[in-house]
This record gives C-alpha cells, structure tokens and sequence, in this order.
C-alpha cells in the first residue's frame, strides 16, 4: 500500500463503544511504533487532539484504511460513520460493536423510551424524577445547544454504510491486530466483504478440551459461578452454556483457556446467518429427561436465552431485523 | 440331554447379546405389529412378530435381509403393548449387530459429514439417539484434524444431528440445510396469512391427514422432515425474515416420537427460541409446536385452521 506521494493515511474512531478496541490497538506496545513510523496517522481522537473539521477537509478517499470500533446508536455516530465512508478507501469494521453491535446492542431488547425513562427518571441513583428527556436542539442564554439525536435502536456499521472488511472480537485480540495491519500494509487482502483476523470454522474446531460423551443429556444448565469447572472438560458436557459451536475461530480461546465459556464475541462462522438461533439449536438438542414434564423446568435453568445468544450480535440477529423493520 | 453339546443356534446368539434374552418371551400374538408406524406407512412386510419367529427357527439369512431388522428405530409403542412385556427393539437390535457383524448393511438413507466443515465439537456425537457419530483424527487436506464419523449401520436418518450441527457439516438426503431452505419459499396470496408447516413423518397416522396436507393452497407450505429433532430455529427466523407469518411444527406426542428424541428436541428448541421472541418483544405466538398424539385423528387441520385465524389480524396490522 506504499503510496508514491508519502506514507498510507489511517484513521481510527470509536462510536458507541467502550474504548477497549483502543486498547487492544495500545496493547500492541513497542509494534504500535513500528506501525506510527509506516503510516500517517490523520485522525484518532481517542489518542490525539483532532476535530471532525479536520476530517471534512480531507477529500474524498483521502484516508487510505479507516478502523472503525463502536455501534451506531445516535445521529453523531452516524454522521461520522458516512463522513468517515467518503473520506476513507477502505473502511474496517472493527471490533464487536461495529461489527454485530456488540454490548450497546443489547438495548435493542428495549425501546427508546424505556431506555430513557431509566436513565432520567427509575435508576436507583437517581434521588428524584424531573422527567427530563435529551432535547436534540435547545435555546440557552449563551446560544443554540445541539446535541446528537439518541436512536430507537443500535445498528452496526453495515446497516449505516457500506463496509470494506470486518473484524471481530471484543475486543479483537492484538496479534489478529497486527495480522491485520501486516496484512493491510502489505496490500494482500481477501475478497471485499470478508472478515479479516479470525478463522473460517468455531472455537470448537480448535478448543483443546475433553468433548462430551454419547448419549450425554443436559438435565440443569449452571452458570459459571455455581460450578467447580473441570478445566479439561467441554462446558456443554458440564452442563455450562459456551458459545464457541457457533462462534468464530481466531480468538486464541483466552477466556476457554482461563476456564470461562466462549462469549461468542468473534461472531458467527462463514455460512451461520444467525448465531443465537444456531446456538439454541445446538443447546436445545442436548437436553432430555426421562420426565417430559420437567424439560420446562430444564430450559427455566437458563436465565436469558437471548442474551446468551446474542450478547454480541443482537444488532446484526434476524430479531432485530423482525424488531426494527 | 446335554445342552451344551449341542451347536449353537442362531436364537443363542440374540439371546448371548444384552437386550435380547427376552425373545423367547414371544408368543407370537401379533400385538406389536399392529402398534407399529412402520409397517403401516413405509413397508408392509415389516413385521417384528415374524423376525422373532425366524430367530427361533434359526432361519439366519433370512432374519438379516428382513427390513424388519434395518428399520426399527426403536420407539418402542410396541413395548408398552406387548402383553409379554417383551423389549422387542432391543431383540431386534441384538438381531441387527448380528447382520451387521456378518457383514450386512443398513437399506437407510443416512447422514453424511463433510470433513472440510466439521469442527469436531461432537454435538452430534451427544444428540444422536443412536450413539452414530464419534470423533476420530484423522488427516484432512494434508493435516491431522478431528472430525465427526458416522456409523452408517446405526444412523436411522432422523436429522437430530443435520439440525445441530452449527457449521451445517452434515446432511441427509432430502432434509439438508440446503434442501429444506430452498422449500420455505410461500408466494403471497390474497392477504392471506403466509404459513409455513413443518410436519414429521410421523406423527399423523391417519390417511385423511396425510391428504390435507396436500390440499392446503398456496399460502401454506407443507415440509415434511423425518422427525422434528431436524427442526432448526434459525430456519424458522429465516422464514419469519423472508415475510411468512407464522411457522408451525408438527411432531408426536411424548413418548411417541419415531427417534426417541426428537420431540423432546423440539419442545426445548422452540420453547427457547420463544423465549428469544418474547425478549425481544416480538413473540406473539408466531411459532408454534404441537404435539399430535397417535389418538389425535384431524387434530392437524385444527392446528393448522388456528394458527392462520391467529396470524390474520395481525396480517391485517402489517398491511
């Protein structure tokens, strides 16, 4: 990507999001400076002093990669996201958020107003209810205050603009980081759409441990907490739901090597359309009892089936597509 | 008289294998044939009474090639009948390793794994109700991987497997991923409610309900699946996504499923993906399961009736 007039431009952002994918790109340490001496780095607010008028006096394509982390969860986030598109010859998805809506989009189980009435009026720190609302545009004895306009609900960066590559994870962990600026740098990129720093199949095809036995039937699902966890031993096979069958390889398993399940932070695989559903299919397959009245009492033992499923893709689920269309 | 001078008959060997030293209980009344779905829907020769008969007469061959030792799936609605309390499926079964031993293969459309997709989670291995699949390593494009492998002779082609495997790595004819898919296609009709019925092969056991299915028009799309342990929630959400209505699926009672399983499979399936529904606040009862008993005769079109009249004004608040 060596450019004949000077270094590749790069930019970074983050929308609705926690500032972990920024760390995860920090986390590349003394690389980070090898990286700062190939490329121009012309906009990442997180790190440097810049404005959004510095961006729109670029022109158009200007940015070489842009990385973009976070959800789009107001109208702030959204203009940029298209500013960002029009500056930028490729624009990366990056992380969870941007990717399948990460965290911020498990507020699509709720509606705008509830959001609200929370925040301003039911939140237990709150000593009393005023019933204020965000007013988008209010007079002031200063001025005109603008404030960005706080949507019905969380969408990814696909459903906003058109997105070049996708790269998973919450956050993506730092060596796919630096697969993926090798990768970038060297020009050598898949076919446009793909997800770049992860693996085709799941966390299962390379997850080192024990899998369950023939015939094994969940009769009680335990969260992670309520059981002594065999490190050696498959989760499902212990009864806790992982989420690696229907998640992405590429990770390096940290939380199944500190015996925690798979999250599914990195996304469904190639060929899943919907990673809850897909997960519950497996899930629900492996639960029996010689007692068919007590499958109910069975499935009660898994607190929030959606948010298992969806704790990082609820924005890109066909249940928000049904929810929101 | 000495028996153990005596050459051991085929009825030794059954009787040697756990499961089936109840053959000798049989008295030949007939009682499990008239009990079973097989016989009545796929193969009229299928005949349990008989197998045990030519087990007892030594008639070896002849018991290996009968479809009655390949097509038990072992549901067991004789067993509860039996008035010897004979475990016939297990007899059957003993008679099967037999045939298999000597060499003989199951007739059965079974599931097949496309090594290049499986990941080798062994889901599978832990759903299927015949313990078909296991793990092996083995070397795949060059490297050591470990993957999923069935056994031919003990996959009965249920589909509990093709529906949860997360990488659609396995398939049976008929019912792949792919196959299914390509039927949830329902043209809109009137502003009628679009319906999608999903109806193992299984569960109606009487003729006039095999034929209505065929008369519905086309705003309800009949599937047939072997089983509803082949039911995927995500092709329900596909089908929800692609503007049909409402997805019904039809499985047997507790107890009564073909596979052992598969309705247990299903209840837990549809019950939490309901439950994903009413999270998200678009449950609405857009996807059913009902469970149709061996008594339950008509009892389909009733289902079916109530779910279009359930769909309807919502239809209406859509358009």
């Amino acid at each position: 990507m060596a450019k004949a007039n000077g270094k590749p431009k790069l930019a970074f952002y983050w929308a609705a999001s926690c500032g972990g994918c920024e760390i995860t790109v920090a986390e590349l340490g003394m690389r980070l400076v090898e990286v700062g001496e190939l490329v121009d780095i012309v906009f990442w607010p997180c790190v440097m002093d810049f404005k959004y008028s510095d961006v729109e006096a670029l022109h158009h394509d200007e940015i070489d990669v842009c990385f973009f982390n976070g959800a789009i969860r107001n109208s702030e986030s959204e203009h940029i996201a298209n500013l960002l598109r029009d500056k930028s010859r490729l624009l990366v998805a990056f992380g969870s958020c941007s990717h399948t809506g990460g965290i911020p989009a498990l507020a699509n189980f709720y509606d705008r107003e509830s959001i609200l009435a929370r925040a301003y009026d039911t939140a237990p720190s709150l000593d009393d209810s005023r019933g204020t609302r965000p007013t988008p545009s209010s007079e002031v004895a200063e001025g005109k205050i603008d404030i960005p306009v706080f949507y019905e609900h969380v969408k990814t960066l696909a459903q906003t603009v058109d997105v070049d590559y996708f790269m998973p994870g919450c956050p993506p962990v730092v060596d796919q980081v630096w697969n993926v600026f090798q990768t970038i740098l060297t020009g050598e990129l898949p076919k446009r759409g793909s997800v770049i720093g992860a693996d085709g199949k799941t966390n299962c095809d390379v997850c080192p441990r024990k899998k369950g036995e023939s015939g094994l039937r969940i009769t009680e699902f335990k969260r992670p907490h309520e059981v002594d966890l065999d490190p050696d031993l498959c989760f499902l096979a212990q009864g806790v739901i992982c989420c690696g069958p229907a998640t992405r390889a590429g990770c390096g398993l940290p939380c199944i090597n500190g015996n925690m399940p798979c999250r599914g932070c990195y996304g469904p695989p190639d060929d899943v359309v919907d990673q809850g559903a897909k997960l519950i299919s497996a899930i629900g397959a492996l639960v029996d009892t010689d007692e068919p009245e007590k499958l109910q009492e069975i499935l009660d033992t898994i607190a929030d089936p959606a948010g298992l499923g969806y704790r990082f893709g609820l924005a890109d689920s066909i249940l928000s597509e049904l929810k929101y269309k | 008289m000495n028996h153990s001078s005596k050459p051991e008959t085929f009825a030794d060997q059954v009787h040697a294998i756990p499961g089936g030293e109840h053959l000798e209980l049989c008295y030949s009344c007939g009682t499990c044939v008239s009990k079973c779905m097989i016989q009545q829907k796929v193969e009229p020769e299928y005949n349990p009474r008989r197998l045990l008969r030519l087990v007892m007469m030594d008639m070896r061959e002849e018991a290996f090639k009968s479809p009655t030792t390949w097509l038990c799936s072992a549901c067991d609605l004789c067993y509860s009948a039996c008035p010897q309390e004979v475990h016939i499926s297990s007899v059957i079964g003993a008679v099967k390793q037999l045939a298999v031993e000597a060499g003989h293969e199951s007739p059965l459309e079974t599931v097949s794994v496309d090594e290049s997709l499986c990941s080798g989670c062994g889901i599978c291995v832990m759903v299927c109700p015949y313990e078909a699949p296991h793990l092996v390593e083995k070397e795949i494009d060059g490297e050591m991987d470990r993957v999923s492998e069935v056994d031919t002779n003990k996959c009965m082609g249920c589909g509990t497997c093709v529906a949860a495997c997360p990488l659609g790595a396995i398939a049976r004819p008929g019912v792949s991923n792919k196959e299914v898919r390509a039927q949830i296609d329902v043209p809109e009709v009137d502003g009628a409610p679009r319906l999608v019925v999903f109806v193992c092969d299984w569960c109606l056991r009487a003729d006039d309900d095999v034929t209505l299915l065929e008369s519905y028009p086309e705003n309800v799309r009949v599937i047939h699946i072997p089983c509803t342990g082949r039911i995927d929630p995500e092709m329900a959400l596909m089908a929800l996504r692609s503007g049909i209505d409402g997805v019904l699926v039809c499985g047997c009672a507790p107890g009564e499923c073909h596979y052992k399983r598969g309705t247990h499979v299903s209840t837990c399936k549809i019950s939490l993906l309901n439950r994903m529904l009413d999270q998200m606040s678009i449950g609405d009862g857009r996807v059913r399961f009902v469970q149709i008993g061996t008594q339950d005769r008509g009892r389909v079109r009733n289902e079916v009736d109530a779910t279009l009249k359930h769909l309807a004004p919502q239809k209406k608040e859509a358009v």
